[in-house]
């Protein structure tokens, strides 16, 4: 590992001009646990690494009544799981959260910095693109606010820009509650990275689907969501959705998998997902009805 | 027995368990100094030129060496333990991606890694051999050309001028008129990748020569005896000052059996001017540049009647032995010798071939040959006893090694407890019984294996052990084999206390230090209950003959009529006729004030009794190895029939190891050995692509987790080793070789296909589903 400055900012602000100030050579070092295996690998070699840590509000889990729930930069995937009101809420995010590393990763890395990775096979992102979650940047021009899927722009590249903190991640409330699975297909069950992973879920009404490690980035099956309006879940449907996912998604060969696999996966995905969500309502239908 | 067949803790647990057991890494000898190496990143190349000028420049740097500047000299001699063809540093040329060319010593560790930067080499790059089978072509290019003038032990068969360098031969009766007597020829073929051992130390070593010129190392190392023997040689330094420490091993399964990273660093000592030096291994070093476990391809023909007796056997194994393969040539004896399996078969032709290629090293890994083999020979087994409509179990009983049977090289078994074990697995998992499955996309299955194993060393190793008593009646016990987590510092100390009859918490085992501890061969094959413990049994007999013979002068009666018990010597006739043996500790004092004896120190050695060489041709002989140890696995499965995914619900095993010593350890160690091979059937290979190892971290090379452990059940089944210490044979590799296969089994049991490749990764198996619903 490289030689290089450090620096602890109090405040969003100090942050903000230091990184202005180091432009491409300074990185922002946060859970750290996906800067710090780089650094050693010498994939990235920073000049300057500035702890956000020291800054307070970025802890915060906040909530703005019928609007949204926002989830500071620093809330590391333990604090998030234990929050009740997220689990409550978005279970498939929490179920994502939970199949990121492993518990003493968890400790450390945060959701944000899931994001701000920009794998395509992030676990959290796929809950976050049902939701419409947006990124909360922090910059020298103020606050902006982005859609997670578009500020995730490439293979570990975002929309962030020099001097910029995303602070938070902040998830829409929606009247009814959230109903949908999380799904992660991986070689061993648990420490390990996604295969495939994807979420389907019921939001507002309509259902939708996301999915990781088949493009570049993790992506909203939009073709599949556009077939599946209003249409009833039955297994032709679920069959044609399995189909048509095909066209939504890029997936490519490597060590953990080829194409073929990631193919059918992201197809079970689909399948699982909308069954579940079948499965669900009827429940739901069973219960209204008593 | 009082202490022998009971539960004691760890010896070395509490150290362990706290943390504060110093490992190599720990140590910090004054002003030591870092190693860093320059690594090949080519798989065969010739060295043009190595320019180490600016890295001598970089300040902090004090010694720079390559193989190369040492050529013809003391350090890059052919070392190896049955055949040497390693150098510790490339000479002429690089063979593996991977191999170290250089390095650097340096102030910090960073200083080092900056410095092997900054060494330039240039290569002309030359043709590889990526392929075991093609490297057996007449035309394929030479990885050792100069094979015809290396030294090997002359149970070894090298073909100059190819890349062969062992070809052993097991020739047994007559193969051609078994297959004309049989009922049906089945053929298969297997494949078994390379795989690595991640123990969770990684390899580490420090090399320090004082003033006089005495070299000393301390290892992460198994065998302490066997490194100092390598070095000796390489290096031309007589063993008199040369001394080995291995202070304590944080898991080995074999890849810390032979010497790797010892002879990079004492070429920078002999520059340091005294000081140390030290060199840890990567995770990534350690995937690609210590020792892997060698890939395999296998075919076997094989001859049945239709009750399911097998009348002939035909295998050609290939082995992918790597770059070098001092070590790994025995491991395909091993693999050539056992290639029946656990069975009686009258006629056996095997081939078994280790081929040299620009791969990783291939070494001794947990198994030493038996997972490789028998994940094709017991899923041959299944796929017979299907053709033949036979049951799994029946086939097995009726091929099995009996008392009465002769092994593959043509011993006379006069006892054989797989049956036995067989048995015990069968009832206590109800093997035939179908369970249900948890969910419509999942499907279960059952399936089985018998393994067995010999260990695997020359006919005379040697072993030896000291024990001193303490004036206080407590005692020292000196040996050289090592624990790496197995456990054998807790038996060998309970073995000890058995014959002395005092309690283990009174005797304190040293282990690991060439100038200390007495000989042993090497800590592997599974063999230091056995070897060790044989030495330690009779060190201690022979400090009891020595406490009988003075407290026969003192207590009054003949040596006939007394015994140790509890830290007494005690007349058998009038037990209240006792003398501590502390009194005795430092020799016996006469009534006159004279004294007689001195202290009581007892000697004990063991060789393995008559085990003799084969025949060369036909690898047959009366006594070949110590014993076997035979046993069997059970596991049950379920897969997911939509994504191939495995896991494994239940394992139930079942071994007999002659005497259980201690059952706490020897359960886990046969946990251990079941979860390493869960491991290994469904997770572990090496993707090596061009020579280049492509998943050479946890990141994508996947062990099992706390997550993936079945239910084990474990049993034993006790016929005595005649010459085992109290009856103990070996447990320690043999317990992981069959669940690889068994898996396997249990996979066709469920789903109905055969995966002839390992891992069963859920991407293979979800293809063989397709294509079997097609």
């Amino acid at each position: 590992m490289k030689e290089f400055e450090y620096y602890k900012p109090s405040t969003l602000n100090e942050a903000s001009e230091i990184l202005s100030k180091y432009k491409e050579e300074a990185c922002i070092f946060n859970g750290g646990t996906d800067l710090i295996v780089r650094m050693r690998d010498e994939m990235t070699k920073p000049k300057v690494v500035v702890n956000i840590k020291e800054i307070e509000k970025l802890h915060e889990i906040s909530y703005e009544k019928e609007k949204w729930i926002s989830i500071g930069a620093c809330v590391t995937l333990n604090e998030l799981s234990k929050c009740k009101m997220i689990s409550e809420k978005y279970k498939i995010l929490t179920d994502a959260i939970h199949n990121i590393g492993s518990i003493q990763l968890r400790n450390l890395a945060t959701m944000i910095g899931n994001i701000c990775n920009a794998s395509p096979l992030a676990d959290s992102a796929t809950p976050l693109l049902v939701l419409d979650a947006k990124a909360v940047i922090f910059g020298a021009d103020g606050v902006r606010k982005v859609l997670v899927k578009e500020f995730i722009a490439g293979v570990r590249r975002t929309d962030l820009k020099i001097g910029e903190i995303v602070v938070a991640i902040e998830v829409p409330i929606y009247e009814k509650s959230i109903v949908g699975s999380f799904h992660k297909i991986s070689r061993r069950k648990m420490v390990d990275l996604s295969t495939v992973c994807g979420t389907v879920a019921k939001v507002n009404g309509e259902i939708r689907i996301a999915l990781g490690a088949v493009s570049p980035t993790p992506v909203r099956a939009l073709r599949t969501e556009e077939y599946l309006k209003g249409k009833i879940l039955e297994a032709e449907i679920i069959k044609g959705a399995e189909e048509k996912v095909v066209e939504d998604i890029s997936p490519i060969t490597d060590i953990r998998a080829s194409k073929e696999y990631r193919i059918d996966m992201a197809k079970l995905i689909v399948k699982r997902g909308l069954m579940h969500l079948r499965d669900s309502e009827l429940k739901w239908g069973e219960q209204s009805e008593a | 027995m009082k202490y022998v067949g009971e539960s004691f803790k760890r010896v070395d647990g509490v150290k362990k368990a706290t943390g504060t057991l110093k490992y190599v890494d720990d140590l910090k000898p004054t002003r030591f100094l870092h190693a860093s190496v320059k690594r090949s990143p080519h798989a065969h190349a010739r060295i043009l030129n190595i320019n180490v000028n600016e890295a001598k420049k970089l300040k902090g740097v004090k010694a720079v060496i390559t193989g190369r500047e040492f050529s013809g000299a003391k350090c890059c001699k052919r070392v190896g333990l049955y055949l040497e063809d390693k150098t510790f540093l490339a000479v002429e040329k690089v063979i593996y991606v991977g191999e170290a060319v250089a390095a650097v010593a340096a102030e910090t560790k960073e200083i080092a890694d900056e410095a092997v930067k900054l060494i330039e080499v240039e290569y002309e790059i030359l043709p590889k051999v990526i392929n075991a089978r093609k490297a057996l072509d007449k035309d394929a290019p030479l990885v050792h050309p100069n094979l015809a003038n290396y030294k090997y032990a002359p149970i070894f068969f090298p073909e100059p001028n190819t890349n062969i360098s062992n070809h052993f031969k097991l020739r047994k009766g007559d193969v051609e008129k078994g297959f004309e007597e049989a009922d049906l020829i089945v053929e298969n073929e297997f494949f078994v990748p390379h795989i690595q051992h991640a123990p969770i130390e990684n390899h580490s070593a420090i090399a320090q020569i004082d003033a006089d010129g005495a070299l000393t190392v301390w290892a992460s190392c198994q065998s302490p005896y066997a490194v100092r023997q390598a070095l000796s040689v390489a290096f031309d330094i007589p063993l008199n000052k040369l001394r080995v420490i291995s202070p304590a091993i944080g898991g080995g399964f074999g890849s810390k059996a032979g010497t790797t990273l010892e002879g990079i660093i004492i070429p920078l000592a002999m520059r340091t001017n005294g000081r140390a030096v030290k060199l840890t291994y990567s995770r990534e070093d350690e995937f690609v540049s210590s020792f892997v476990r060698q890939a395999l391809f296998a075919k076997m023909k094989t001859g049945v009647r239709k009750d399911g007796k097998i009348l002939a056997m035909k295998n050609e194994f290939i082995w992918d032995g790597g770059a070098f393969t001092e070590y790994g040539v025995n491991i395909v004896k091993a693999g050539g010798y056992a290639s029946t399996g656990p069975y009686e078969v009258g006629n056996v032709w095997t081939d078994s071939i280790c081929a040299y290629t620009n791969h990783p090293v291939g070494g001794p890994y947990r198994g030493f040959g038996m997972s490789e083999i028998q994940f094709g020979i017991e899923q041959n087994l299944d796929i017979i006893a299907d053709k033949l409509g036979i049951d799994k179990i029946e086939i097995r009983r009726t091929n099995a090694l009996k008392a009465g049977s002769y092994t593959s090289m043509g011993e006379k078994l006069d006892m054989c407890g797989l049956i036995d074990c067989l048995d015990v697995v069968v009832n206590e998992m109800d093997f035939n019984k179908k369970e249900k499955s948890s969910s419509p996309n999942k499907a279960r299955g059952k399936g089985l294996a018998c393994v067995f194993k010999a260990p695997s060393m020359p006919t005379n190793v040697a072993s030896s052990a000291i024990i001193k008593l303490n004036e206080d009646g407590t005692a020292h016990l000196l040996v050289t084999a090592q624990d790496m987590g197995q456990g054998s510092d807790t038996v060998l100390t309970q073995i000890a206390a058995e014959v002395l009859s005092i309690h283990p918490d009174k005797i304190t085992i040293k282990t690991g230090d060439t100038d200390h501890t007495p000989y042993e061969w090497q800590t592997v094959a599974s063999r230091t209950t056995y070897c060790a413990g044989n030495s330690v049994k009779s060190a201690c007999e022979d400090v009891k003959k020595q406490l009988l013979e003075l407290a026969q002068i003192k207590i009054g009666m003949y040596k006939r009529d007394l015994e140790l018990r509890d830290g007494y010597v005690v007349s058998k006739i009038y037990p209240d006729k006792k003398l501590p043996i502390s009194e005795l500790a430092l020799g016996l004092t006469l009534e006159d004030g004279s004294g007689i004896h001195g202290p009581i120190i007892g000697r004990g050695v063991f060789i393995p009794p008559n085990i003799r060489n084969v025949d060369k041709e036909t690898g047959l002989g009366e006594k070949p190895v110590v014993f076997w140890t035979f046993g069997s696995q059970g596991v049950e499965i379920e897969v997911d029939i939509e994504t191939g995914q495995i896991r494994v619900l239940e394992v139930v095993s079942c071994f007999d190891v002659g005497k259980v010593v201690n059952p706490q350890l020897i359960e886990g160690q046969v946990e251990g050995g079941i979860v390493q091979g869960i491991g290994s059937a469904l997770f572990e290979e090496l993707i090596i692509e061009g020579g280049e190892v492509k998943n050479k971290s946890f990141v994508d090379y996947k062990i099992p987790t706390a997550d993936d452990m079945p239910k084990m059940t474990i049993r034993f089944v006790e016929n005595p080793e005649e010459t085992g210490p109290f009856g103990a044979r070996a447990i320690a590799e043999v317990c992981m070789v069959a669940a690889a296969p068994a898996i396997a089994n249990a996979l066709y049991d469920a789903v109905g296909i055969r995966i002839n490749t390992m891992p069963l990764t859920a991407e293979r198996v979800l293809k063989a589903i397709k294509e079997k619903n097609k």
